[in-house]
């Protein structure tokens, strides 16, 4: 009978879900938001009806994430560092280092060679330093965040962004805006400046290659473009870059199930039901 | 948060020993006093800030400190310096200045403006002294202009500052060459600060006391080393949550023979717990350097965190403002004010001659790698508190160099032709981002889950270890 793995990766933005065996049959990419957090349960639901699996045929689920601890379903809640890791040493067995830049905040972690997380460092102070600075200039300069990336990639002169603070730097889009600066340059300003801030980040870990970048913002490929740049490194994006936290969840949750195994002490499936948070 | 909002009174942390417990009420006893003192109009009191070698001469001559540093953190713990920081802000102060000092500012604008204590002050509130002692200690020059800055609404009340120089590390030239300079000048400050108190209170110094109290502070300094020495054991019996409250005595008591007895009783209950393999905590995981950085002081309860993941602390940086006398090779002298100057320019030098040995060491880098080897550490944190650069701007250079210099953890790794090699890595480590008192910089959710993240690092780096 084959085991059935879930990881359950609740970002601040997005909420992410992959169910496996030995290798992913299902996996859900969407917005988090309050009630989303609140109903995780309704988001696993919609991940096994994808993957036609009833809730009792899963082993065993890890939950990731800020809002891990709103998964009352979840066997075990692993920090979305250790699951980052697994999901891209998994992936990519020769990187070094994951740059994650999500809705609210980015982290670079330091991979050694046997794929574990050997070392991190995280923002979460300031939304400069995270998707939401893309989110808040698109608005400003009326474009849909999906345009930032092909646009940034016709500039011919990138803009500076001198402001390091979101709501200033919206101001000052704004003004560059009004002066004449081309849409391709400014919005490459913004990339630049995003990139700028994430490597004084990172560059404390002393990046390594393979370098791997994930996240919602790992999608923009003018972002991408503006951090390999600054990094020195070339960067590789998986295909679905929102998905290796909750896929490194699935995996660790496996491992955990196999090593008891090993040991000939299987792990007691616990009581549990898809039900909602109370606590929020 | 406004002056009129009811404040969340903050958890009683856990200690591990009784000492750290019996710290509070002690601080307690420290600021009646001041309040006490002030009430009966006998002494005078001087606002005066920690580690600037001048316990014993304001002791000797009766004067009683108010630490002003110390009132701000109070004010921290409380969760009540929201009110402090925002009066000093409306008085033209930036946020991103010293916390201590717009706590303290704050409050003494208030209290001048009263002509009372501010309401519901915090264990009774900070005295007006009679007059300031200030010490900049060469790098913190908040403590410069901070009574500076207190003296416009206390304008009658007097400030002597002291610069307390010592020698930059050189790693190519022996700082006892230049020593004798500093030392000249020190003694010169510290004789000025004697006839300053001695113009303030109309006494003259007894220098036979000063003498007494000169040698009671030494031999505190060595109790000190020696008893914060048997944290090494395993399972360590003291870690730095409990430090930060046993900082008290040492920073805010030298000189007095109840600081003495502290670390003497504190010696026993450490040597106690040993004997009975009582540690921090029951099983103890990971060992961990509190490698700097000035603690968030409404946030104490995040070390029993740490030790709820079976992390411990059995060493910090901070606070630790003592060295042993015997390993300092600093020259003999029997004038006490000289000898003072001396033990001060040996505790700034203390690491200079180890951190030359090692190339691209530093003496703070140095300190880790000395207190990694003696505590058998398995990882470093520190903290950054945005607002007193002073203290913390160098960290992360510190990590910098500690991780190039130093790798002390054999690893297994995946080489070429995808073979496993045997290699070193540098010890874990995790920077904590708020304030020492601003609360509005701290969020618990977040610190604890870069702790939880640290320790599953730490996890894993144990299970890459060659054995």
């Amino acid at each position: 009978m084959p085991s059935y793995f879930a990881g359950i990766d609740i970002g601040s933005t997005m909420t992410k879900v992959v169910i496996m065996d030995e290798e992913i049959i299902a996996s859900i990419v969407g917005p988090t938001g309050p009630e989303h957090r609140r109903l995780a349960d309704q988001v696993m639901a919609e991940a096994l009806k994808k993957a036609d699996l009833p809730f009792e045929a899963i082993d065993y689920i890890v939950s990731t994430g800020y809002g891990r601890i709103n998964v009352p379903f979840a066997d075990k809640q692993i920090t979305e560092i250790s699951c980052h890791a697994k999901g891209i040493a998994h992936l990519f067995p020769k990187a070094r280092t994951v740059i994650d830049v999500g809705g609210q905040d980015s982290k670079g972690i330091k991979i050694g060679g046997n794929g574990k997380p050997v070392n991190f460092i995280m923002n979460d102070k300031c939304a400069a330093g995270s998707g939401r600075f893309l989110d808040i200039l698109a608005d400003a300069l009326e474009l849909d965040i999906a345009e930032l990336g092909p646009l940034s990639l016709n500039a011919k002169e990138p803009a500076e962004i001198s402001n390091i603070c979101t709501v200033y730097a919206e101001q000052e889009v704004k003004t560059k805006l009004v002066e004449g600066v081309s849409l391709p340059d400014l919005v490459a300003g913004i990339h630049e400046s995003l990139a700028n801030r994430i490597f004084r980040m990172v560059n404390r870990l002393k990046v390594e290659a393979d370098v791997i970048l994930t996240g919602g913002v790992a999608k923009n490929i003018g972002f991408v473009k503006a951090l390999s740049d600054k990094l020195g490194h070339e960067t590789t994006v998986p295909s679905n870059p929102l998905l290796t936290g909750a896929l490194g969840a699935a995996l660790l949750g496996k491992d955990l199930v196999e090593q008891a195994m090993k040991k000939g002490q299987p792990l007691k499936k616990q009581e549990r039901s898809l039900k909602q948070v109370r606590i929020l | 948060m406004s002056e009129e909002q009811i404040k969340e009174k903050p958890k009683k942390r856990r200690t591990a020993t009784k000492a750290a417990a019996s710290i509070g009420p002690m601080v307690k006893a420290l600021i009646g006093n001041t309040l006490k003192a002030k009430e009966e109009g006998k002494q005078k009191l001087a606002f005066t800030f920690i580690v600037c070698s001048q316990e014993e001469i304001f002791r000797a001559m009766d004067i009683i400190p108010v630490w002003t540093e110390q009132f701000a953190g109070i004010c921290g713990a409380k969760r009540d310096s929201e009110r402090f920081l925002e009066r000093a802000e409306s008085l033209g102060l930036s946020r991103s200045l010293c916390t201590y000092a717009l706590c303290g500012i704050g409050f003494d604008q208030w209290r001048e403006e009263l002509g009372e204590m501010p309401p519901d002050p915090p264990w009774g509130g900070q005295v007006r002294p009679d007059m300031m002692l200030s010490s900049g200690q060469i790098l913190c020059d908040p403590r410069s202009k901070w009574y500076q800055a207190s003296q416009q609404y206390m304008p009658d009340v007097p400030i002597y500052n002291m610069d307390m120089p010592y020698p930059l590390f050189n790693p190519k030239q022996d700082h006892r060459k230049v020593w004798g300079y500093y030392h000249k000048y020190i003694v010169q400050e510290m004789r000025g600060l004697i006839t300053f108190l001695e113009e303030q209170t109309g006494n003259k110094m007894d220098y036979d006391r000063l003498e007494e109290l000169v040698d009671l502070t030494d031999r505190t300094w060595n109790l000190i080393h020696e008893t914060y020495e048997l944290r090494k054991a395993h399972p360590s019996p003291m870690g730095t949550g409990d430090a930060m409250n046993t900082m008290v005595p040492m920073t805010f008591m030298l000189a007095t023979q109840e600081a003495y007895d502290f670390y003497a009783d504190l010696h026993k209950e450490l040597k106690d717990k040993i004997a009975n393999k009582e540690g921090i905590i029951e099983n103890e995981r990971f060992r961990l350097l509190w490698g700097g950085g000035l603690p968030a002081w409404y946030a104490l309860q995040d070390f029993n965190y740490f030790n709820s993941k079976g992390a411990v602390f059995p060493v910090e940086t901070t606070y630790r403002m003592v060295a042993p006398l015997d390993e300092m090779d600093i020259p003999k002298t029997s004038d006490p004010v000289e000898h003072m100057a001396w033990r001060w320019l040996g505790f700034w030098t203390f690491w200079y001659d180890r951190a030359r040995q090692r190339p691209g060491s530093e003496p703070d880098v140095e300190r880790l790698i000395s207190y990694i080897e003696d505590y058998d550490i398995d990882g470093v944190v520190m903290h950054e508190a945005f607002s007193c650069r002073t203290w913390h701007v160098g960290l992360i250079w510190q990590l910098h160099q500690l991780a190039k210099i130093y790798k002390p953890i054999p690893v297994l790794s995946l080489g070429k032709n995808e073979k496993q090699v045997k290699g070193q890595r540098e010890l874990p480590s995790l920077i904590l981002e708020s304030d020492i008192i601003d609360i509005s910089s701290y969020s618990e959710v977040d610190t604890r889950n870069k702790i939880d993240a640290f320790i599953e690092t730490l996890e894993s780096v144990e299970k890459s270890k060659v054995v």
